[in-house]
């Protein structure tokens, strides 16, 4: 069963795996989306300044004579921006390719310029540059001036805000992340009380689901199963019929054919034959105990209405009946049967721990040989009311004392006897009325003693 | 001392009939509680037997019919089906035993006897129980028609055991049946008498000890 809830696709974890990959994705957009942004406004103002150096350069132009020329004192071999101690480099240049200021390593923006700035990137040796250019039309001259800025001196800025942007965005994802998973939890939490609702009641009960609190979604899911708990409590039901109804009609002929053999076992003649009808009769009272002992479980089952009719259950008493209507086959087969017990009631019902005690004192008798002792004991062990039946026969090996309680199972090489459910019945009943039901060797080690120890006493007054 | 059996199944009325005959009872079957009813209507029974599970009207409602009527002989029902319920509406009902069946013949015997015994003992009558003979209201024991003589604690005691031969009763019981003549019991005075009255009625009947409950008298097997 862990195996199938292991392969099952959990709703749970589809909900995280459809919701997380997705959000997580939609989140890195989003980072990349606001970097880029971000980026290309500082990029836009970095351009501005430089376009501003580039415009400021020709204030250092000088007309001399025929010859234009660059006011040294004005241009210094390297720009500097007003707001930064970044060095630019720079180039003026003539229209005819002559170099009047600056470093010729410094390329043009582009081939045709206008007389505003244009913006271009461009690798010299290496370094990646931002260059600015533009044309400076003065009477017959025209003359370019480039201004170049290394593209490393902007990462500076970009991995800051790329920096922080990673930052914001994975805070915002981790909370997403945690909503989407609180959010599934407690959307699920209806199922989970459903499932801890079924994994609480017995597999044999089939109570009905309380459909009242489950999410809408499952409601259908659940009325369904009650439905189906229905059908299936109402087969388990005529089935324990069934098995009841046979088993009380097979008494009659068995009643009549076991009058029949004792009868036939007193003729005159009949001596001659008693081997064989003294088997015959064994085996009638193999197959009346046995549709007895079918009949103890099929009333010991937890899902009929008999298993809920408890009441206060005088222990003592019932040690008595049951020794009483053993005493004749206690004699038969040469036992001492009594009873040792002290007034003490417990919560029960008195048909199926009258099943219970009958089937143990029939198996001690059975298994007892001859001259040997059973008692049947009841009262109090610290507390707690308990019920035996103690035995000086040959005891249940101590490997097979957990099988014996199975149905149908019977100690390889013993004897038929019932069918093999008389320690079956005991143990169901001992469940239905909570209590523990043991099997140990009795006292000096030898026979069997069978417990069963109850909860709590109750008032045997307050009926 | 006539049984009236109520029985549909042949097989088990065929038992019981020849059972209670070869008892020394003299034994009348019906298959239908409407045929016993009109059997009882013109013949005394001192005992019916009924089966509850009967074709038609069913042994409870004959039973319920007959003690509506007045009659009182005694009842002891057969039932294949051991609930709770239906063995308190039996008794309610006023049958006087319920008997499960498959059941010994030994068994059924030993309680029609019983019933009759008790029904007699009601009535004023003697008592017969195997070789003894109880003459309740003279508290007179004969064993093979000789008197044995008793004194009045040990015949309380007998009596008791007597009347409630094939069950057994409690030593909490028979010691209150002698209480009212001796004031100072001893809790082994019980076991006393018991072992006087054994050593008075000899084989005439065992008188045997259940270990924790009490005492049951049984008559001899043979």
């Amino acid at each position: 069963m862990n195996r199938a809830t292991e392969s099952a696709p959990s709703v749970q974890r589809r909900l995280l795996w459809f919701l997380l990959p997705p959000l997580a994705l939609l989140m890195l957009a989003g980072v990349y989306a606001n970097y880029r942004a971000a980026t290309a406004f500082v990029e836009s103002a970095y351009d501005q300044r430089l376009g501003d150096a580039a415009v400021s350069l020709a204030g250092s132009l000088i007309r001399d004579g025929q010859r234009l020329r660059v006011d040294p004192s004005v241009v210094p071999a390297t720009a500097h921006r007003a707001d930064h101690l970044v060095s630019l480099r720079y180039a003026i240049v003539t229209a005819s390719g002559e170099l009047l200021a600056g470093s010729r390593e410094v390329p043009a923006a582009s081939a045709s310029l206008t007389t505003n700035p244009t913006f271009a990137d461009a690798i010299v040796g290496g370094e990646r540059l931002r260059v600015a250019s533009y044309r400076v039309d003065l009477n017959r001259d025209t003359v370019v001036i480039s201004v170049a800025e290394s593209a490393s001196q902007r990462a500076v800025p970009g991995r800051f805000i790329l920096a922080s942007t990673w930052l914001m965005d994975f805070i915002q994802l981790d909370v997403t992340l945690l909503i989407v998973w609180l959010g599934v939890y407690f959307a699920l939490k209806p199922l989970l009380s459903l499932r801890r609702q079924i994994e609480a009641g017995s597999p044999r009960e089939l109570n009905h689901l309380d459909s009242t609190t489950v999410p809408a979604e499952v409601k259908p899911l659940v009325e369904a199963l009650n439905l189906l708990f229905d059908v299936l409590a109402e087969a388990a039901r005529s089935q324990r019929r069934f098995v009841a109804d046979t088993a009380h009609q097979l008494r009659t002929p068995i009643a009549g054919l076991l009058g029949n053999l004792e009868l036939l076992m007193k003729e005159p003649g009949a001596a001659a034959l008693r081997p064989r009808l003294e088997a015959l009769h064994a085996g009638m009272e193999n197959l009346a105990r046995s549709a007895n002992q079918l009949l103890a479980l099929a009333r010991a089952d937890p899902s009929t209405s008999f298993a809920e009719q408890f009441d206060s259950v005088d222990l003592r008493a019932l040690a008595g009946r049951m020794v009483e209507s053993n005493v004749d086959r206690a004699l038969h087969a040469g036992l001492d049967l009594g009873v040792e017990a002290a007034a003490v009631a417990v919560r029960g019902n008195v048909r199926l721990l009258e099943d219970l005690l009958g089937n143990l004192v029939d198996n001690a008798i059975h298994y007892t040989p001859g001259g040997g002792h059973v008692t049947v004991r009841a009262g109090l062990r610290d507390g707690r009311p308990f019920l035996e039946v103690e035995d000086d026969g040959p005891g249940i090996p101590e490997d097979q004392r957990g099988r014996v309680r199975e149905r149908f199972y019977r100690i390889p090489g013993t004897a038929g006897h019932g069918c093999g459910l008389g320690l079956a019945i005991v143990s169901e009943i001992a469940e239905a009325h909570g209590a523990q039901f043991t099997l140990e060797s009795g006292a000096a080690g030898r026979g069997t003693r069978a417990r069963l120890l109850f909860q709590s006493p109750v008032n045997p007054i307050q009926v | 001392m006539r049984i009236l059996v109520v029985e549909d199944n042949d097989l088990v009325a065929d038992a019981i009939t020849l059972g209670l005959s070869t008892a020394g009872f003299a034994v009348d079957r019906s298959a239908t509680a409407e045929a016993a009813a009109s059997a009882l209507a013109t013949e005394h029974f001192d005992l019916l037997v009924v089966d509850v599970g009967l074709p038609g009207e069913d042994g409870l409602s004959l039973v319920r019919r007959l003690r509506g009527r007045g009659a009182t002989q005694p009842v002891l029902i057969l039932t294949a089906r051991d609930t709770l319920a239906i063995k308190v509406e039996a008794l309610n009902l006023g049958a006087d035993d319920f008997l499960l069946k498959p059941f010994e013949q030994d068994e059924l015997v030993a309680r029609c006897r019983a019933l009759i015994r008790r029904a007699n003992l009601y009535a004023g009558e003697q008592v017969n129980l195997g070789r003894m003979r109880l003459d309740v209201a003279g508290r007179m024991l004969r064993i093979d028609e000789s008197p044995v003589e008793l004194t009045g604690r040990e015949w309380l005691v007998l009596e008791c055991l007597a009347l409630n031969a094939g069950r057994v009763v409690s030593k909490e019981r028979l010691q209150q049946a002698i209480a009212s003549f001796d004031q100072a019991l001893t809790p082994n005075a019980v076991e006393v008498y018991i072992s006087r009255v054994r050593a008075k009625v000899g084989e005439a009947a065992v008188i045997r000890t259940v270990r924790g409950l009490g005492y049951r008298l049984d008559e001899p097997r043979n």
